[in-house]
Formats: structure tokens, C-alpha cells, sequence
């Protein structure tokens, strides 16, 4: 290895210019109001002084720059197993970062990165906003050998760390590339739910703004709504709804090929490596031990395309509806085939799923849905109908919805399983995309079973089985399965050694 | 279970979780669940009023509205007293069990070599009878959370020592392995 991280040192030169890059901007955003109303009052004879103050702010941002960049220094304290950064010009900040506590190591570059031919490496650990550490400018090389030693700097994985030849580790064959096709094919089967939400919110910002623009013109008189109803009369609805999926699959494809452009797992010594991105190049490194949650899933188009998604969960700081949380902590596999699926898998949970005994939940699982989706809704449906006559002619919509719903929650009831053998616990379940969520019994956290007094008789319960990246959930199975299995899984966690991070 | 058998462990050889004898919380936490429910009452009772005093329309609903606040107090209270039969603890060599449910019964176990921290928490009116409620996180979430309240405050201690020591044992024991 020819860097050796336990001494204190600076980034890469260049990095002057990205710190610069950075206090200009910072100094920019603080004075952006003062700015824009000088710019608004200035005229011709102060030209000279907007030089001047240009000129002033690169100098102040230059030197800022510089001076952060000399007070910025990193090193890996292998004694104590941390890394710390050293920060700050006028406010020193010392980070120090336990190193079983980091999950993730970002490895991006942006475009002025990319001009400059340096890199960024971010650390991500489970919940921690404020501590995360990030080094603007790095080589390449550095940030890489960096990683290495920053996911697996174990002391035995060191020792072989400095026999290995890194040259002839980074050329490993990638176990998963996607194609275009592919990229194709994955934007036509998944993710609608997203692209449906952005199309709405655009057609909502459409449909505002074009009403804000004839009332400012014109006395709004419903014009707008007028135009949609003669525009629903002209075209049938057939084609409008055909017109809609065109544009919905359009955007479906354009964000995929923006996002995964070029994606990329591979093997990287002892790390995943995954990167991916048309815009900005995104490398995100991953060591397996540290998933908790691994899950694939597959709808049934993708089934026809021979395609699988795969989300590897991480832990997090338990809030839950925190969305940037969330996607920091899990990763996407957009799309693989079973063969690629076995190597991922493979990788992470160190075999292929072997087979596991199969536990099915009781029929009461459809009782709850049933009623709250179906009968409560006929139910004020029906309250309705004998009241207004307006409603009267939707019959057949009531009628169509009560089918659906049936068959939906009769579906997601023949999907709900749990497998377990004795490595592994597998959890399937969905209506269009079935998922198998793969835990190992020593990521439990905490088990919670629980049960109605009205299905003691019956010995029907639930299970949750809390990890760091979220619970597992199986309902309505048999109560006296259920408690062997608990009493199983906890024998698996308090007997074994193995750490869930 | 065929997939198990070659790991030479019968399950019904395994320690039972449901079949250990919990603990319950001391009964004079009953009387501390009573005042924190009566003290609710009381300010939604008097808030109660005031608005029927203040909005003349209501006046004609008086006794419905009390008679429903009446049903609500008594409805919680039968609710409360039922989940408070429920609730025990147990310390096992190697996990916490604490089971609880107003309506359904819930058991949580956390194995102790997954707990975060331990904290001991002493309400205002908890201390008057000198108990305690002890709160042990895991990095499962608030769902993995556990609290359990009542305990005499001396044995609360004990217990949180307990857990602590373990946590202590269990962090030196790693790096030699």
C-alpha cells in the first residue's frame, strides 16, 4: 500500500480549488439578497465596483479555501479503530467515526470533480446526520485503497490487505451490468408508483398554472375546465387513457435511464461495489455483513422479461417515515436476472437460500381486510344509495371495486409466508410485486408475539421480528408454530456469537 | 420439521418463553395509573364544562355529553384494570420477556446481547410509592423498545445492573475473539 492513512494528511491538492468552489458559494448564498438588490439598483458607472467586489469575493473565497484545505486533515486510527477529520478555520470540529459503525462508503464525483479528476468519499453510519464524514477531494486511488481499509481495516483483514495486489483486485468482473435493453425493460415494468406521483404533480402544476394565466389575462370563467370536457368529448377516453400510459411509461423509462445509467455491481476485495448514474457517476460500497434486510421482488410483467429487483435494507435511525433516511439506507438493484440474483445473493448471505419449511396463515387473515375494504365501503355505499339518487347510477362501479378488492386481499393472502430453515428466515408476501425478505436470525433485535383473546381458542397469533432496517411481520399463523419458532430463534441468538454489524 | 433435524436440537428441548413465570408490577402502581387517569379526566371534565357553560347551544346536550363522559371514564378504567392484570416481567439469563396488551396480548423479548441502552425512569407519582419504570432500547426501533413499568425502585436498580453488567461483559468479550 503505498498510502498509509494512520498519519495525519491533507487531501489532494486540486482540493484548494473545490474548497474554493465551496466558500464562494457558501459567501454567495449568505449575501444572495443583498446581491440581487445591488444588482437590481446598479448602472453602468458602478460596473467597475461589481469588478471589484467580484474580484474581492474570489480572493476572500481563494483564501478561505486555502485555509480550509490546510486545516483539513484525516487519519485512520488503527489502534482504536477510528477515523478521524480534523476541521475548520475558525470553529475546529474533530470527527471521529468508530469504523464498526460505518455502513456505507460513497465514492461520488461531480461535474467540477470530474474536471479536476478528483473524487468525494462520503461515510454514512445508521442514523447520524451530523456525524458523517466526507472528504471533498481525493484520487482515486486513494479513495479506493481509503475504503478498503475504512469497511474492512479488521486487523487480520490487514495483514492480507498489504499482500494483496489492488491493481489486479479493481479489474474483477462486474457479477451485474445492465444493459440499455434492460434499462428498457426495467422502466416499463417498475416503479410506476413514483412516476405516476411526479406525473400527477406536474398535470396538478399545469392545470394550476394555466388557470393563474388566463385569470391574469382574462376574467377566469372556467376556461380551463371548459377545455378539458370539450378536449374528454373530441378525443374518446380510450385514447386519453392511452395517451396517458404512453406518457407515463415515457417518464417511467426517462427516470430510469437517468438514474441507472450504467449501473454496475461488482466485487470489490471484500466490499460491494455499485455504481451507477448519467449525470454524476455514483459509486456507493457496501460490506455485506452490515445488510440486515435482504429483499428481492418481482411483478408479473417482470416475470415475463425474466427480471428481479433487488433491495438490500441497512440500519437506520428507526424513524421510519424519515424518507432521506430511509434511501440512504437501502439500495436498489433495479434489475437482474435469477442467475445474477444467486450471485448478489450469494455474496451477501453467504449461500443461495436452501430450501426452508413453509408456514401458512390461517383463513381469518381475510377477515380485518375484507370487512374494513370491502363490507364497510358496500356498507356506506348502500346507506348512500337509498338516500341520494345521485349515486345510484354508479352501481356498477361499487360492483366492479368489491370484486377487485376480494380478489386483491385474496391474493396478498395466498402470498403471505413465512420461511424458515435453520440459517435463514424468509418472508414473501404482496399482491403485484411479491417480495422474499431474507433475514438471518442474529439481525433480530427484539421478537414481539402477540395474539386476540378470541383466537386463543383457535390458536391462531402474530409474530414481528424487529431489525435494524425495519420489522418482518408474520400474521394469522398457528400460535403453537409461532412459539417454537420464537423459542428457536432466540436459542439461535443468545447462543451464537455472531454480531448483527 | 424435517429441515431442522440436522442440527441434532429438539425443539421441545428449548427453553420456553411462554411457559415462564413473569412478575408482575407492584400493585401500588395501580394506584399511580388511577391518578395519572384520573388527572386526565379531571382537565378534559373541566374543559368540558366550560364549553357547555360558554356555548348556550350545548346546554340541551348536557346530560348526553356527561352521560358519554361517564361511559368513556368507566370504559377506560375497566380497560386499564384488565391490561394491568396482564402485564408481567421476566429476566431470563439471557433475555428480558415483558408481556402486556390492553387488548391483545403482546409478548416482547429482547436477548440481552441486542440491547442498546437501559434507562430507569422515576415518575412524579410513581415516587411517591417508590417505583420505577425501566426502559430498555435495541437498535430495532421504537417498535423493538421495551417498557416496563412499576417495578419497586430498589429491584429496578437491580435489574438495570444486571442488563448493564451484561452489556459491559458482552463489549469487553469481542475483541478477543
Amino acid at each position: 500500500m503505498k498510502n498509509d492513512f494512520s498519519k495525519p494528511q491533507r487531501q489532494s491538492v486540486a482540493g484548494i480549488i473545490i474548497m474554493t468552489a465551496n466558500s464562494l458559494q457558501q459567501i454567495v448564498r449568505a449575501l444572495a439578497i443583498p446581491i440581487v438588490i445591488f444588482l437590481m439598483k446598479v448602472n453602468k458607472e458602478m460596473m467597475i465596483y461589481v469588478g471589484i467586489g467580484s474580484l474581492l469575493l474570489l480572493i476572500v473565497s481563494l483564501i478561505f479555501g486555502y485555509m480550509s484545505y490546510l486545516k483539513f486533515t484525516f487519519f485512520l486510527n488503527q489502534e482504536k479503530r477510528e477515523f478521524v477529520i480534523n476541521k475548520g478555520v475558525f470553529n475546529k470540529t474533530l470527527l471521529t467515526i468508530p469504523l464498526e459503525k460505518i455502513q456505507l462508503v460513497n465514492i461520488n464525483q461531480s461535474l467540477l470533480q470530474k474536471i479536476i479528476g478528483v473524487y468525494s468519499l462520503k461515510i454514512d453510519t445508521p442514523g447520524g446526520d451530523k456525524s458523517e464524514g466526507s472528504i471533498t477531494a481525493i484520487s482515486q486511488e486513494t479513495a479506493y485503497e481509503l475504503k478498503e481499509q475504512l469497511l474492512n481495516g479488521k486487523r487480520e483483514n490487514l495483514v492480507d490487505g498489504k499482500t494483496l495486489d489492488t491493481a489486479k483486485e479493481k479489474i474483477a468482473t462486474p457479477i451485474l451490468k445492465l444493459s440499455v435493453g434492460t434499462l428498457f425493460k426495467i422502466g416499463l415494468t417498475s416503479n410506476y408508483g413514483r412516476s405516476l406521483a411526479l406525473l400527477i404533480g406536474f398535470a396538478y402544476a399545469l392545470f394550476y398554472n394555466a388557470k393563474e394565466l388566463i385569470s391574469t389575462f382574462d376574467k377566469d370563467n372556467g376556461q380551463v375546465e371548459q377545455a378539458i370536457k370539450t378536449g374528454l368529448s373530441l378525443f374518446s377516453v380510450g385514447i386519453l387513457i392511452g395517451a396517458l400510459l404512453f406518457i407515463l411509461f415515457a417518464v417511467n423509462i426517462i427516470r430510469t435511464f437517468v438514474k441507472y445509467f450504467e449501473f454496475e455491481v461488482s466485487q470489490h476485495k471484500h466490499s460491494l461495489l455499485i455504481s451507477s448514474g448519467l449525470l454524476a457517476k455514483k459509486n456507493t460500497l457496501l460490506s455485506p455483513q452490515k445488510v440486515q434486510i435482504t429483499a428481492y421482488s418481482q411483478n408479473y410483467f417482470q416475470k415475463k422479461f425474466n427480471l428481479l429487483n433487488i433491495n438490500l435494507r441497512q440500519a437506520h435511525s428507526g424513524k421510519e417515515e424519515d424518507e432521506k433516511e430511509l434511501r440512504k439506507a437501502n439500495l436498489e438493484v433495479p434489475g437482474c436476472n435469477p442467475l445474477e440474483r444467486d450471485e448478489i445473493l450469494k455474496m451477501i448471505l453467504g449461500q443461495i437460500p436452501q430450501e426452508a419449511k413453509t408456514f401458512k396463515p390461517n383463513f381469518r387473515f381475510l377477515n380485518l381486510p375484507i370487512f374494513f375494504k370491502v363490507i364497510l365501503p358496500l356498507a356506506t355505499y348502500l346507506i348512500l344509495w337509498f338516500n341520494f339518487e345521485i349515486v345510484k347510477p354508479y352501481y356498477p362501479l361499487a360492483i366492479v371495486y368489491a370484486f377487485v378488492a376480494i380478489v386483491m386481499i385474496y391474493i396478498s393472502y395466498t402470498k403471505h409466508r413465512l420461511m424458515v430453515n435453520q440459517d435463514l428466515i424468509i418472508k414473501k408476501s404482496g399482491i403485484w410485486d411479491i417480495t422474499f425478505e431474507h433475514i438471518f436470525p442474529h439481525k433480530i433485535q427484539a421478537i414481539t408475539t402477540f395474539q386476540y383473546p378470541w383466537h386463543k381458542s383457535v390458536d391462531v397469533g402474530h409474530v414481528n421480528l424487529h431489525t435494524a432496517a425495519g420489522s418482518i411481520r408474520f400474521k394469522y399463523g398457528n400460535y403453537t408454530e409461532i412459539k417454537q419458532l420464537v423459542n428457536y430463534w432466540l436459542y439461535q441468538i443468545e447462543c451464537g456469537s455472531e454480531e448483527w454489524m | 420439521m424435517q429441515s431442522f433435524t440436522n442440527e441434532l436440537i429438539d425443539l421441545n428441548e428449548l427453553p420456553k418463553y411462554e411457559e415462564i413465570i413473569l412478575e408482575n408490577p407492584h400493585p401500588n402502581y395501580w394506584k399511580v395509573i388511577v391518578i395519572n387517569i384520573s388527572i386526565f379526566f379531571l382537565i378534559v371534565a373541566i374543559a368540558l364544562t366550560l364549553f357547555i357553560l360558554f356555548n348556550k347551544d350545548f346546554k340541551a346536550y348536557s346530560l348526553a355529553i356527561g352521560i358519554g363522559y361517564l361511559i368513556l371514564v368507566i370504559g377506560t378504567f375497566l380497560l386499564y384494570s384488565a391490561s394491568f392484570k396482564k402485564r408481567g416481567y421476566a429476566l431470563r439469563e439471557k433475555d428480558v420477556v415483558y408481556k402486556s396488551g390492553i387488548i391483545a396480548e403482546t409478548t416482547t423479548i429482547i436477548p440481552l446481547n441486542r440491547i442498546q441502552h437501559v434507562a430507569l425512569d422515576e415518575g412524579l407519582f410513581a415516587r411517591f410509592y417508590s417505583l420505577a419504570t425501566l426502559e430498555v432500547q435495541t437498535a430495532g426501533g421504537s417498535a423493538g423498545n421495551m417498557r416496563i413499568a412499576g417495578i419497586p425502585i430498589e429491584k429496578a436498580k437491580i435489574i438495570k445492573e444486571a442488563l448493564v453488567k451484561r452489556l459491559d461483559l458482552l463489549e469487553n468479550a469481542t475483541p478477543s475473539q
